[in-house]
């Protein structure tokens, strides 16, 4: 008896793991990748997407032979792939080759005779020749060094009209673009980066945020008097969180606004100049929970094609946008299984493969690109080439990989337009919601058609009008000889 | 007789006062009440078919939320609600209009949103993008047409003048929102009702 309930249990529960399994098969895109990635559609819903990246290697630094990073807060990768890492904590940065050999270490540098170090720098950079630029937060200032080591410059906290008397200098992130200029971003400024010439003098600030005002506190600070006003706070601009240069010398950087754009692209007069074409804007998540408020961005990484990711510091998570501002891939989480974080600070691409820094463990976590990352990567980059054929070809195996990824359709339906199949080019342009470029082709298809077509609908019109011609008259003629009878009869 | 029928609809949209005057005072009721409900279902029809098959360059739906039976509530409802307002504020104000007029002329209002809106389901197919501002010019032309025929509509079947019309039509769009207010009031608390009652049956019969 109570065996037979015993297996009766057995049958039930594998009748509904199959029922269950069989409804998951049919929605879950690619359910053996095992990965919770995703997508957001044309309609803001969130679709399964296979995994473009897979955490390969967690690294800390007992396995990299320099004992423990000690809060760690940011990383830089040169495009000949070696790898600096700004050891806060421990107040030097640890160079890697791209299979993490150690290069070297620096700790201290030679100024005016006399050995100097770091105290707490929260920023590094590296330019392509191996300048390597420090926020040396700790000692309130920004040392440039040669790749021999040898100091280049130090920029101390800078004298201007344009600064408060009070103004501390606090930089925390820097880049440097070709003309040698730098560009500090300084906790407690409100008014963009800092940016200074080639000498080292503070120039000007670039790329301010805007105020954004909440209706209803401008509603309470209009009503209340000037004691309460003074004592509630100010509506300041957002401070901006990090930022990175690209090839071409436009900074792209991100803030914590709550609304408004978060990802910013500047150029040289400051003005934002990201293309935002995508479906949706590109902030992170889309979809989220009042409690858990909009991702709150902590670190960009711009690399060629412009492709772009930003971290999502308080979710750990990655996305990546392509120049155009569609939603590419997402990776990383909070938690502690590998490819999670605890508080992740910074990425960087290596060549294909993502480093993430989590400063709370000292740990770098090696993101390796799936067949899907490769394949969608490649495409975007043959796209952004003009190369079509090949982007036609990358975009036709990312679909067979993955057929949520809307805007791909798009990239098949323009290589389509170029080669004159239009009406499979109009296809493709609806699956991915591209009015415009639909619009493109359906005028040349309309073309086409109305010329193949011309001479069986010029001859249907005039056989038309020759035929209702015709009718009219024979028509005229009846009722004339009617109206003929009934006057004949009356 | 069945063609004069189907030619009185467009006689009125041309001549709306001279139309609704007839409307009111020289046809047979019960052909026009026929007459209305065809034009609604028409409407019905139109306005499927249009979410369903209007083109891609003025028609990006999302297939999962379009739903005939909403597509029918939504002509149904409003027209209903219509009558159903104005009739409770022009019996209130002298208006001359029965329930039946107010409804038949309503109905016979509408038929602009068919006439045009029809074609250019098909025609919507064969547009660029540039050349969606004449689908969105005949689209709102259909619109005030029909407001236009309601306004005149109803200023002849209730004998108001011009400026007490427009300050009735006015009052009946507010009485809707009291109506549909209601309305949800009215189902919400069902709702509640029945839950109540649900969860007490529930409690008594789980109760060991």
């Amino acid at each position: 008896m109570r065996k037979s309930k015993h297996t009766w249990r057995v049958l039930l529960l594998t009748a509904l793991c199959c029922l269950i399994g069989a409804s998951l098969g049919g929605t879950l895109a690619y359910a053996d990748t095992g990965a919770s990635s995703y997508n957001y559609s044309f309609w803001g819903r969130t679709v399964a997407a296979p995994a473009a990246y897979k955490a390969t290697t967690v690294l800390d630094g007992k396995e990299l032979g320099i004992g423990a990073l000690k809060d760690p807060s940011d990383l830089h990768v040169t495009p000949d792939n070696q790898i600096y890492v700004l050891d806060s904590g421990n107040n030097r940065v640890v160079v890697f080759d791209s299979q993490f050999k150690l290069i070297r270490i620096i700790d201290s540098f030679m100024r005016d005779g006399k050995q100097e170090t770091f105290n707490n720098p929260q920023g590094l950079f590296v330019t392509p020749q191996k300048q390597l630029i420090v926020a040396d937060t700790g000692n309130q200032r920004v040392v440039e060094l040669d790749a021999n080591l040898s100091v280049i410059k130090v920029i101390d906290p800078p004298q201007s009209d344009l600064l408060n008397a009070n103004f501390k200098f606090q930089p925390v992130r820097v880049i440097a673009d070709q003309a040698h200029r730098i560009y500090v971003m300084s906790v407690g400024v409100f008014d963009g980066f800092m940016e200074f010439n080639q000498n080292g003098d503070f120039t000007s600030f670039i790329g301010a945020n805007r105020v954004k005002v909440d209706p209803t506190e401008l509603l309470w600070k209009r009503l209340s008097t000037r004691a309460q006003r003074s004592q509630m706070v100010m509506f300041t601009p957002t401070e901006f969180t990090n930022l990175d240069i690209n090839d071409e010398g436009f900074i792209y950087a991100t803030n914590g606004d709550v609304w408004g754009d978060t990802i910013k692209k500047l150029n040289a007069q400051g003005n934002d100049i990201l293309r935002r074409t995508g479906y949706f804007n590109p902030k992170g998540d889309i979809r989220y929970t009042t409690e858990q408020g909009p991702a709150r961005l902590t670190d960009i990484d711009v690399t060629h094609s412009e492709i772009y990711s930003v971290l999502d510091g308080s979710r750990g998570r990655v996305f990546t946008y392509n120049g155009d501002g569609h939603f590419m891939y997402v990776f990383g989480g909070i938690g502690n299984q590998l490819g999670q974080f605890k508080t992740p600070v910074a990425i960087e691409r290596v060549g294909d493969d993502f480093l993430v820094l989590d400063k709370a463990f000292g740990e770098i976590t090696v993101f390796k690109s799936t067949e899907y990352g490769r394949t969608l990567n490649e495409a975007t980059r043959a796209y952004y080439r003009g190369d079509e054929e090949k982007a036609f070809e990358l975009y036709n195996k990312t679909i067979n990989m993955n057929a949520n990824l809307e805007f791909a359709y798009s990239g098949i339906g323009k290589s389509l337009l170029r080669k004159g199949e239009y009406k499979e080019a109009l296809h493709y342009f609806e699956e991915s919601y591209d009015r415009g470029n639909y619009s493109k082709a359906f005028l040349l298809y309309r073309k086409q058609v109305l010329r193949e077509h011309f001479p069986t609908i010029m001859t249907g019109i005039v056989v038309v009008i020759i035929a209702a011609f015709i009718g009219r008259v024979l028509w005229k003629r009846k009722k004339l000889r009617r109206m003929r009878g009934v006057s004949i009869e009356s | 007789m069945n063609r004069e029928l189907i030619k009185y609809p467009f006689y009125i949209i041309m001549h709306p006062f001279n139309g609704f005057w007839d409307l009111k005072y020289d046809r047979t009721q019960r052909n026009n009440v026929i007459i209305s409900f065809v034009i609604l279902f028409l409407l019905i029809i139109t306005n499927i078919l249009s979410s369903e098959y209007s083109g891609f360059i003025v028609n990006i739906m999302n297939p999962d939320d379009m739903n005939s039976l909403m597509e029918i509530a939504y002509v149904v409802v409003p027209v209903l609600f219509w009558c159903v307002a104005n009739w409770s504020l022009t019996t209130l104000m002298n208006g001359e209009g029965r329930f039946v007029d107010i409804f038949t002329s309503t109905c016979f209002a509408l038929v602009p949103l068919i006439v045009i809106n029809f074609p250019w389901i098909w025609l919507s197919k064969v547009i660029s993008l540039q050349e969606t501002a004449f689908y969105y010019f005949f689209s709102s032309f259909a619109v005030f047409w029909s407001l236009f025929l309601l306004f005149v509509g109803n200023m002849t079947i209730h004998q108001y003048s011009p400026s007490k019309t427009i300050g009735m039509i006015l009052l009946t769009v507010v009485a809707m929102g009291f109506i549909a207010f209601i309305c949800l009031l009215f189902f919400s608390l069902t709702q509640q009702m029945v839950s109540f009652v649900n969860v007490v049956y529930k409690e008594l019969a789980l109760r060991r």
